[in-house]
C-alpha cells in the first residue's frame, strides 16, 4: 500500500509538469453554460476518460511485463530465481527511463525529449482540436482518452514503472495511483489554472523533475542494490498477484 | 465543382465503401470510414457537429473497450479467482454493460457497410468483421446469462477498435499521397478574386471570363492565364513546367495558372476562360488517370471479390472441425481469429496508393500520365524507339559547316546575314543564330528581293548579293565553281540543307545546314541504355541524316531505321513489340501520331493535347526529355512497391490464416496484426515519397560537355580552318 502512496505522491508532484500542458487543455474546456454542476460533471468526464488510458495502458505494459517476467516452457517453480532477476532488469530501464524523463524536466537531455514526443503526434493533435471546442456531453469524456494517449514523458516514466511491477492488476494499480495523483491539480486546473504566474509553473516543473528523479533513483536501485531487492519484496509491486 | 469519383481525402478512387457526408456544406464523398472522419478531423470547422461527432463516437468507444480490456485483463490475470470468484458472474454483467454501447458505437459502420453491401447482393471485408464480432458477441451474452465461465466481450470491442483506429491511421497514412496531386486538382475547385467596377468578389474559376480581371494575393496560386496589369512579384510556376524557381514578373509580363504568386499583389487580366487554362487541362487528365484502375489492381479487385466467401466458409470449417476437440467456445474464438485476419483490406489498397503517388510525383515536375497501367507499362518496357526530327533534335535548322574558296568566313555569314534579314525562312533563321554567336554585324543590304523556294538577293556595299540554291545561282548566271558545287552536292547527299552565298556575279562559299542533337539527348539516352532498354531511332528522315544524329546521341548503328513513312514506323514498332512484349515511342507528337498510338507507351514531348487526344500515355513538359529516364526510374519503383505491397498482403493474409485455423491466434491480436497490416502498405507506398527530384543541371551539362563540343570540332572549326589555307 506504501508503495501506491507514494506512486500517488510522484503523481501528484508530476502533475504540476502536467499544468503546462494538459492543463492548458483542461483550462480550454471551461466552463459549462448550463451551471456549476454542469462543469464540475464536465471535468469529471475528462479526467475520468484520462484515468481510463493510464490505467489501460498500465494494464497493458503490467501484462507485457509478465510475459517478458515468465518465460514460456518453465515452470513457475523454477522461474523463481530467473524471475527475480528479469524483474531487476525491467527494474534497471524503468529507473534509468525515470531518471532520463526528469533530468529533461530540468531542461536537460533535449533530444530524449523530442524523441518522446514527436512520436507521431501530429495526427492525434489535430483529433484533440477538433474535440476541444465540440459540444456534446460526451466530448470531454473522449477527450480525455485521446489525452492520455498524448506523448508525455511523465506518463512514459509511470509506464516502465508499470511494466517493472510485472502483472496487470499490479501494472494497473501503479497507474491508477499514479492517474489518482494527477486529479486533484488537473481539476484545479479547471478553475485557476490561467491564474498561474509562469514563474510559479516553472517552479512547479521543477518539482514534479525532482520527485521523478528520486522515484527513479529508488525504483533504480531495487534493480542493483541487492538489499533493495528484499524490500522490493516487501511491496505488492513485487509480488504477482 | 467536385468529382464523386476520387475520395475527397485521400484522392483514391471511391469504390463500394463509398461513404457520403456534408462538411462544411459540402457534399463529399469518401472511399471509406476513415478518411471521412480524418478529413472531417482535419478540414471540419469544429463548431460543426458532425466532425466532432465522428471523434466523439471513437473516444467514447476507446473508453468502454479500454475497460472491457482492463477488466478483461484482469480476468486472466486470475485476479478473480478464490475468495473473489462469486464477483464473476457481476464482473461479466458489468462487461456486458460497456460491451453493448461500444459494439453500437464503433460496430455500427462496419454494420451500415455490410448492410449496403448485401443490398447490392455483395460480400465484402466488413461482412467478415461483422459476422466475426457479432458471433463472439451474442455467444458471450448467453453465457452471462447462463452463467458461463468466459465471456468475449474484450475480443468483439478490440477488433472493432483496433479496426477503426487503423482504418484511422491508413486514412492519416494516404492523404499523405496525394499532398502532390492537391495543386493539381485544385483548378477545377478554386476560385478568383475579380475586381470590377472598384468592387472585389470572389467566383469560382469556372466563371471567369477573358479580359476579366483578376486580383492574386502573395502566397495565392494564379488562378487563369493572364497578363499583368498591376504590381511585381515573382512567381513559381512548377506545376505547369516542372521546374521550381522563382521567375521574375511585371507589368506586360504574361502568367500562367497554377504557378504561385510569391511575394507582390499582382492585377491580371484574363486571356481567356478559367476552364481552358493548360492547368484546367492538366487537371482534368490527372483526375481521369486517377480514376481508372491499373490492371494489377483490377486482377487484385477480382481476388479480394471471390476471397470473402472463401474466407467465411473457412472461418466456419474451423469452427465446426475444433468444436469437435474443444469447447465450443474456444472453437468459436478460432474461427473469429480466421475471420479477423484473413480481411483483406491491404490487397485492395496495395496498388491504388502507389500508382496515385507515382502520378502525383511525375505530375509535380510536369509529367502527364494517362492511367495507371501506363506506369506499369513504362516500368516493364524493354524497348524505346526515339523520332528524330523535334524529338531528339531541337527542330530547327543550324549552321553546321561553311565551306569557302578562299573568302574569310566571317565575311560569308555577315553577307548572308544582311540578306537573309529580310526573309522569313526557317533557313534564315539559322544564319542570323549563327551571326549573332559570332559577334558579326550584318552587311547592310538594300534592294532585296526574295525569290519563293529559290533564295534571295539584292545590293550590298555596291555589289550584288546573292543567297540559295545552286539552281538559283545558275538562274542568275553567276559563276559556280566545281569544287564548291561537288562539296554543295555531297552535303546534300548527306542529308544537308545547303545555301551558296555569293557576292560580285560569283559564287563564294556553301553553308551546311542541319537540324542539330539537344544538348540533353546523349545524356537521355545513355540514361537509359544505363537503365538496361534498347534505344531505336526511327526516322523518316535520309539514312545518312539519321545516322549523324544517332552518332551524336550515342544510338548504335544497327539502331537506326530511316526513311519510313509514319505507317512504316507502326510498323517497324509492330515487329519489336513481338520480340520485345512491351515498347515505347517518343515522338513530337505532330507527325508521328499513328507510331504513338500504337506503341504500348506513347511518349510525347511538350504537349498535353496529345493527352487528351489519347495518342500519348505519358506526356513530357517542353524541353523535358531529360527527364525520361527519371520517369522511368519512378514507374519502375512503383512498380516495385506494389510487387511488394501485393507480396506482402498476400502472403501474409496466407500465413496468418493458415495460423489462426491452426488455432494459435489470438482474435485480438489477429485484429492488432490485420490492421497493422494496411498501415505497412501504406507506410511502404509512402516510401515513393523519398524518390529523388530529376536533376536538370546533371543531364543538360553531362551532354554539353559531351556532344556539343563534338559537333563543332567535327564541323564548323574544321572546316572553316580547311577553307582559309
Amino acid at each position: 500500500m506504501a508503495y501506491y502512496l507514494m506512486l500517488f505522491a510522484a503523481g501528484f508532484a508530476g502533475s504540476f509538469h502536467c499544468v503546462g500542458m494538459c492543463g492548458g487543455f483542461a483550462c480550454a474546456l471551461g466552463h459549462d453554460p448550463h451551471g456549476h454542476g454542469a462543469t464540475v460533471l464536465r471535468h469529471l468526464l475528462y479526467n475520468a476518460g484520462r484515468l481510463t488510458t493510464y490505467c489501460f495502458l498500465g494494464g497493458l505494459a503490467g501484462t507485457l511485463g509478465q510475459v517478458i517476467c515468465t518465460p514460456q516452457g518453465m515452470t513457475v517453480s523454477l522461474v523463481g530465481g530467473s524471475l527475480d532477476s528479469a524483474q531487476r532488469i525491467l527494474a534497471i530501464v524503468a529507473g534509468l527511463l525515470m531518471i532520463g524523463m526528469a533530468l529533461q524536466f530540468f531542461g536537460l537531455l533535449q533530444g530524449f525529449h523530442r524523441l518522446a514526443s514527436g512520436f507521431g503526434s501530429s495526427t492525434l493533435a489535430m483529433s484533440l482540436r477538433s474535440l476541444l471546442t465540440a459540444r456534446g456531453r460526451a466530448a470531454p469524456l473522449a477527450f480525455g482518452v485521446f489525452n492520455g494517449f498524448l506523448p508525455c514523458p511523465l506518463v512514459y516514466a509511470f509506464v516502465a514503472q508499470a511494466a517493472g511491477a510485472a502483472g496487470a492488476l499490479p501494472g494497473f494499480l501503479t497507474m491508477a495511483s499514479f492517474g489518482l495523483g494527477t486529479f486533484p491539480a488537473m481539476l484545479m486546473m479547471g478553475g485557476v489554472g490561467h491564474a498561474l504566474a509562469p514563474a510559479w509553473r516553472q517552479r512547479g516543473v521543477w518539482f514534479a523533475g525532482s520527485c521523478i528523479l528520486l522515484l527513479g533513483l529508488i525504483t533504480l536501485g531495487r534493480g542493483i542494490l541487492p538489499i533493495a531487492a528484499h524490500i522490493a519484496h516487501g511491496w505488492p509491486g513485487g509480488h504477482p498477484a | 465543382m467536385t468529382d464523386d469519383r476520387l475520395c475527397r481525402h485521400c484522392l483514391l478512387t471511391i469504390g463500394p465503401r463509398a461513404m457520403r457526408r456534408t462538411v462544411n456544406g459540402e457534399n463529399c464523398a469518401f472511399c471509406c470510414y476513415g478518411c471521412c472522419i480524418a478529413f472531417q478531423v482535419k478540414s471540419g470547422k469544429s463548431e460543426e457537429w458532425e466532425a466532432a461527432w465522428l471523434l466523439i463516437r471513437l473516444g467514447v468507444g476507446g473508453f468502454l473497450s479500454m475497460n472491457i480490456m482492463l477488466f478483461s485483463l484482469l480476468l486472466y490475470a486470475g485476479a478473480f479467482t478464490g475468495v473473489d470468484a462469486r464477483l464473476l458472474p457481476w464482473v461479466h454483467l458489468l462487461l456486458w454493460i460497456f460491451a453493448t454501447p461500444a459494439l453500437v458505437v464503433l460496430g455500427g459502420p462496419f454494420l451500415r457497410e455490410t448492410w449496403l453491401d448485401g443490398v447490392q447482393g455483395r460480400l465484402r471485408s466488413s461482412a467478415l468483421i461483422v459476422v466475426g464480432v457479432g458471433a463472439a458477441y451474442i455467444y458471450s451474452a448467453f453465457a452471462v446469462i447462463e452463467r458461463g465461465t468466459h465471456v468475449y466481450f474484450d475480443t468483439a470491442t478490440m477488433v472493432l477498435m483496433l479496426f477503426t483506429v487503423g482504418r484511422y491511421l491508413e486514412a492519416a497514412g494516404r492523404a499523405r499521397a496525394a499532398r502532390d496531386l492537391e495543386p493539381l486538382l485544385a483548378a477545377e475547385s478554386e476560385c478568383a478574386t475579380v475586381v470590377s467596377g472598384g468592387a472585389e468578389t470572389r467566383r469560382p474559376v469556372r466563371d471567369v471570363k477573358a479580359r476579366m480581371l483578376v486580383r492574386v494575393r502573395p502566397g495565392e496560386r494564379i488562378p487563369v492565364d493572364g497578363v499583368v496589369t498591376e504590381g511585381e512579384s515573382h512567381t513559381d510556376e512548377a506545376v505547369i513546367t516542372g521546374e521550381s524557381r522563382q521567375v521574375a514578373k511585371s507589368v506586360g509580363s504574361p502568367v500562367i495558372a497554377g504557378s504561385i504568386n510569391l511575394d507582390g499583389p499582382l492585377l491580371i487580366q484574363c486571356s481567356g476562360a478559367g476552364t481552358t487554362t493548360r492547368w484546367a487541362q492538366i487537371c482534368r487528365s490527372v483526375r481521369d488517370a486517377l480514376v481508372r484502375r491499373s490492371p494489377t489492381q483490377r486482377i487484385a479487385d477480382r481476388v479480394v471479390g471471390v476471397s470473402v466467401p472463401i474466407v467465411l466458409a473457412l472461418g466456419g470449417l474451423t469452427m465446426l472441425y475444433w468444436a469437435q476437440w474443444l469447447p465450443f467456445e474456444r472453437a468459436l474464438l478460432f474461427g473469429l481469429a480466421v475471420l479477423v485476419v484473413a480481411c483483406p483490406c491491404a490487397v485492395g489498397l496495395a496498388a491504388p496508393l502507389a500508382t496515385s503517388l507515382g502520378i502525383g510525383r511525375l505530375a509535380r515536375c510536369g509529367c502527364l500520365v494517362r492511367d495507371p497501367g501506363v506506369l506499369e507499362a513504362l516500368a516493364r518496357m524493354r524497348l524505346l524507339a526515339f523520332d528524330k526530327t523535334g524529338t531528339l533534335t531541337s527542330g530547327r535548322a543550324h549552321v553546321v559547316g561553311i565551306e569557302s574558296d578562299g573568302a574569310g568566313t566571317d565575311e560569308v555569314i555577315a553577307r548572308a546575314a544582311g540578306l537573309e534579314r529580310h526573309s522569313e525562312h526557317g533557313l534564315a533563321h539559322a544564319v542570323a543564330v549563327a551571326t549573332a554567336a559570332r559577334g558579326l554585324k550584318p552587311v547592310p543590304t538594300r534592294d532585296v528581293r526574295t525569290v519563293p523556294g529559290r533564295g534571295i538577293c539584292g545590293n550590298a556595299e555596291g555589289q550584288p548579293v546573292a543567297a540559295g540554291s545552286g539552281a538559283f545561282m545558275r538562274d542568275l548566271g553567276w559563276l559556280l565553281p566545281p569544287a564548291l558545287a561537288k562539296q554543295g552536292r555531297s552535303r546534300e547527299a548527306s542529308g544537308h540543307s545547303v545555301v551558296y552565298v555569293g557576292w560580285g556575279g560569283r559564287v563564294h562559299a556553301v553553308l551546311s545546314l542541319d537540324d542539330t542533337p539537344l544538348p540533353e539527348a546523349r545524356g537521355t539516352v545513355e540514361a537509359l541504355r544505363y537503365r538496361g532498354l534498347r534505344v531505336l531511332l526511327l526516322t523518316g528522315d535520309l539514312p545518312a541524316a539519321a545516322q549523324r544524329i544517332a552518332t551524336a546521341v550515342g544510338i548504335e548503328t544497327e539502331d537506326i531505321r530511316a526513311g519510313l513513312a509514319p505507317e512504316a514506323k507502326s510498323v517497324a514498332l509492330d515487329r519489336h513489340q513481338q520480340a520485345y512484349g512491351i515498347v515505347a515511342m517518343v515522338g513530337d507528337g505532330l507527325n508521328d501520331g499513328p507510331a504513338l498510338a500504337r506503341a504500348n507507351v506513347g511518349i510525347a514531348v511538350g504537349s498535353a493535347t496529345d493527352l487528351a487526344r489519347e495518342t500519348a500515355a505519358l506526356v513530357l513538359p517542353a524541353g523535358g526529355l531529360w527527364m525520361l529516364p527519371w520517369a522511368v526510374d519512378v514507374a519502375r519503383a512503383v512498380r516495385m512497391t506494389i510487387l511488394t505491397n501485393l507480396m506482402w498482403a498476400f502472403g501474409y493474409n496466407c500465413i496468418a490464416v493458415t495460423l489462426a485455423m491452426l488455432g494459435w491466434l489470438q482474435p485480438v491480436l489477429a485484429a492488432a496484426v490485420m490492421a497493422g497490416s494496411s498501415i505497412i502498405v501504406v507506410l511502404n507506398s509512402l516510401r515513393l515519397e523519398r524518390l529523388p527530384d530529376p536533376v536538370p543541371s546533371a543531364a543538360p551539362d553531362q551532354s554539353a560537355v559531351e556532344s556539343a563540343p563534338a559537333m563543332h570540332t567535327s564541323s564548323l572549326p574544321v572546316i572553316a580552318g580547311q577553307a582559309i589555307p
